[in-house]
């Protein structure tokens, strides 16, 4: 079965190239410039398998479009990862408590992106 | 290893430098606010993007700067620091740097090394201190910890003793131990899973959605402790974990490399580390041991290049081999230009939406019309024309949306000057405010593009020499405070750009004065006033007292008139003495399409561009003269105007030699003026103007040619070219 992606990034260049990775790797990849979007964009649309979310952006933040997500019965169990950088240890924390999954560290080359969502993506 | 990511590039530098352009934009605003925090944040977001960004394309130069400035950004927007001048002014210069960073990144420009030391010291001054070197130590350890890990990867077979108690909330993150087990079971061999079900409670009173058990297992891997400990990554620092290295076998190398089991993780990270390419001779050599470093280097030395040895061996002069070098270097430049010049666009999808449409509209129109074709009769000719009514629409409606995709907002190149004016605020010592309006005014790129530069000319000409130092304005019952306009919209089927200030106006006296000594005019000739305007766009009018580095050297004037005649614009000037100045720009809206009039010369069609016919006569016998070595003439209103007869020019067979029967179009450029014969003029329509470079050769007189109506080719002519064939006499043939 084809799973669905949810990529949420307000930078335009690195929204394309995780949804260009997660294209490649045979996912059918929806994206959101911001946490406001994501939530629009999920409502009635169709089953999420994994989110791979920014955290600074504007409107919504990841931080709160995780918790958002995380009351949606349809995101009770879907694997979220955030993109951080090295330096925001205090955002991994923030991220972790809102109910991400786990993190994947900017920059990171396609390979070390699809290894860490083959670990928490059941197949 | 091939980065995936590098079809990208482009795309990051465009959104880099959008960002640029909010940073800057930003920060200058902040100057007023200093307290608006929503403003910090969007800089810092910014700031971010690039960051994160710039680190996926490997421009650590880019990445590590713009860590510096989001470090002191944090700060600024957690209350931790407060935006003082200095601070401001710090990142202003540091935005200009990161710019040479990412330009550098861009077209391998040089970058001033010593500026980007010099600004990331202040930066880090500027920061807390503590918190840099907090980060550098973790940066170091983690470099550190690199390669140990690749290293020891190999040889050895380890065991592990497993025991972990997962939090309660492991669900709700959506984590799955089964996840974990099977990541476990890819290093080596998992056995003696068990679980520990103390915990589950009564089934009332159990919560289907919390996790309440807890495993212990054995793995048998050849993988070190970290890539264990790194299957437990997301939960590590949550979970009651133990993980026990009881014992470590060596076992034959070979065998462990090619075993099936390793993973793609880890031969990533070793094949980062191994070199790509195979090594120098001589660098083997030094390894093996066989020579020392100190011989090798001696000996690459000595190493001659091929020019040299071409040349020891008389195959070649000194002379042949310098050219050669030269050539490559060209060709080096030229790749490398070829490179920076992929330009793209950015085009909102809902134009395009709208546009496949539209080219659907077209098809049906099209289908409808070739079923028309296919079985008609004449009483069906009113349908026909409906449907042709209904195929020119389509067209026109696509042609206007595909225009309008070439089209953008004019505020991208009002962008850049509220920090021009600060700085010349700054460093003439006046106070400036800047006001920009109709920024969301559309027009083709191209034109945005060219327009910069005048632009930036006419605001630091209002700037320098157009607005009083304060004192003056004071003394004048003016406020201290200076403001220079800027402001575009759309007339007609042009756009209007004005460039005002409040200031001192043009003085006329002056500029005549001027004018005389420097030669351009006659001691006692009579000029109006818009005429007397015109002269400061002189190639070598200037009159500021005061040569400052930025305007004044005259050059400049000269080449805005030149730069919008160029586009095909005009400008003209309004100004008021003590009151102010206006300069406004008329720009057409795009360079592929123009409004022309065609002409009709005996045969043949000739389009003149619109905007500079000035009026067209049938002349009286009287107002004709013929000087020698000068040609025709023609008296218009007591000005004396060269003539030219269109089909001496092309060698074309008229209808009329006759001046008094035919028709005399007045055309002007650069405020020169010629009056061209024609036959007869055949209307007004819009052209799509195709080059002739690209498709023939250029011709003089002739700016490009067009599809006509009827399908065949109609030349456009060139005015400016025109003028030259007028003053230098000779007819040409096309």
């Amino acid at each position: 079965m084809i799973k669905t992606a949810l990529v949420v990034d307000d930078s335009p260049t690195m929204r394309q190239m995780v949804a260009f990775t997660l294209t490649n790797a045979g996912f059918n990849v929806l994206e959101a410039e911001d946490g406001k979007d994501a939530v629009t964009k999920v409502a009635g649309g169709p089953k999420i398998n994994i989110v791979v979310t920014d955290l600074n952006m504007p409107k919504m933040d990841g931080i709160s479009l995780i918790k958002e997500l995380r009351k949606m019965a349809a995101f009770k169990f879907t694997p979220i990862l955030m993109l951080t950088t090295e330096s925001a240890a205090d955002k991994k924390q923030a991220g972790k408590d809102a109910g991400a999954t786990g993190w994947i560290v900017k920059p990171f080359n396609p390979e070390v992106m699809l290894k860490i969502i083959a670990k928490v993506l059941p197949a | 290893m091939s980065n995936d990511f590098s079809q990208f590039q482009e795309a990051f530098f465009e959104e880099a430098g959008d960002h640029l352009a909010i940073v800057e934009e930003g920060l200058l605003a902040l100057e007023q606010h200093p307290e608006d925090l929503d403003l910090l944040n969007k800089i810092f977001r910014s700031a971010h993007s690039i960051k994160g960004t710039s680190g996926m394309f490997g421009f650590n130069a880019v990445a590590q700067f713009t860590h510096k400035m989001e470090t002191l950004l944090d700060l600024l927007r957690n209350g931790q620091k407060v935006v003082t001048l200095e601070i401001a002014d710090l990142l202003l210069k540091s935005t200009d740097c990161l710019k040479t960073l990412i330009d550098a990144a861009k077209t391998g420009s040089p970058v001033d090394g010593d500026t980007v030391q010099r600004l990331t010291g202040e930066l880090a001054s500027a920061s807390d201190l503590k918190v840099e070197a907090e980060l550098k130590v973790k940066a170091e350890a983690k470099v550190e910890g690199g390669p140990s890990e690749s290293s020891l990867t190999s040889a050895l077979t380890s065991t592990f003793l497993i025991a972990w108690t997962p939090p309660e909330w492991l669900f709700q993150r959506g984590l799955d131990p089964l996840q974990i087990f099977k990541e476990l079971a890819n290093l080596g061999t998992l056995s003696q899973v068990a679980v520990d079900t103390s915990k589950l409670p009564e089934l009332v009173a159990m919560d289907p959605e919390k996790c309440y058990l807890a495993w212990t297992m054995k793995l048998e891997t050849a993988k070190d402790r970290q890539v264990v400990d790194a299957v437990f990554e997301f939960v590590r620092e949550d979970s009651v974990l133990v993980i026990e290295q009881v014992k470590v076998e060596a076992k034959a190398k070979a065998k462990v490399e090619g075993g099936p089991s390793e993973s793609s993780f880890t031969s990533a990270l070793t094949s980062a580390c191994e070199p790509g390419e195979p090594k120098p001779l001589g660098e083997i050599l030094v390894e093996t041991g066989i020579v020392s470093r100190e011989t090798l280097n001696h000996a690459l030395a000595q190493q001659k290049r091929v020019g040299q040895i071409l040349i020891e061996q008389h195959a070649a002069t000194p002379q042949q081999v310098e050219q050669a070098l030269q050539k490559q270097k060209q060709q080096e430049s030229a790749s490398q230009s070829k490179k920076t010049d992929t330009a793209s666009i950015r085009v909102d999808t809902a134009k395009i939406d709208k546009l496949i449409n539209l080219v659907g509209e077209l098809v049906i129109t099209q289908s409808m019309l070739s079923d028309l074709g296919s079985r008609f009769e004449m009483s069906q000719i009113s349908v026909l024309l409906e449907r042709m009514a209904q195929l020119e629409r389509n067209t026109r409606e696509i042609q206007e949306r595909v225009m309008g995709i070439r089209m953008l907002p004019i505020g991208t190149a009002f962008s850049r000057f509220p920090r021009l004016v600060r700085d010349l605020s700054a460093r003439a010592g006046k106070k400036i405010q800047l006001v920009l309006s109709g920024e969301e005014t559309e027009l083709d790129k191209t034109v945005i593009e060219s327009i910069g530069d005048p632009l930036t000319h006419l605001v630091r000409n209002s700037a320098d020499h157009g607005l009083e130092p304060p004192e003056e304005r004071l003394d004048n019952n003016k406020p201290e405070l200076g403001t220079i306009r800027l402001n575009a919209f759309h007339e007609g089927g042009n756009i209007c750009i004005t460039v005002e200030d409040d200031g001192r106006g043009l003085n006329r006296d002056k500029i005549l004065a001027k004018a005389v000594k420097q030669g351009l005019i006659a001691e006692n000739e009579k000029l109006s006033d818009d005429q007397i305007w015109l002269l400061i766009f002189k190639p070598g009018f200037s009159t500021a007292e005061k040569v400052t580095d930025v305007s004044g050297r005259g050059v400049g004037m000269d080449v805005v008139k030149r730069n919008i005649e160029g586009l095909g614009g005009t400008v003209s000037i309004k100004t008021a003495l003590g009151k102010g100045t206006v300069f406004t720009l008329k720009l057409p809206l795009t360079l592929a399409i123009i409004e022309g009039m065609t002409v009709r010369v005996g045969k043949d069609t000739y389009i003149v561009p619109l905007l500079s016919i000035l009026e067209s006569i049938q002349p009286k016998a009287e107002v004709m003269k013929t000087v020698i070595g000068k040609g025709e003439l023609i008296n218009v209103r007591s000005t004396y105007l060269p003539m030219m007869r269109l089909y001496d020019v092309f060698c074309l067979q008229p209808e009329y030699t006759d001046p008094t029967k035919a028709i005399l179009l007045i055309l002007e450029t650069e405020g020169e003026r010629v009056a061209v014969m024609v036959d007869e003029i055949l209307g007004q329509q819009q052209v799509v103007i195709k080059s002739m470079e690209q498709n023939f050769r250029k011709v003089a007189g002739v700016a490009g040619a067009t599809i006509l109506g009827d399908g065949t080719v109609g030349f456009i002519l060139d005015v400016r070219g025109l003028l030259e064939i007028a003053r230098q006499g000779a007819p040409v043939a096309a």
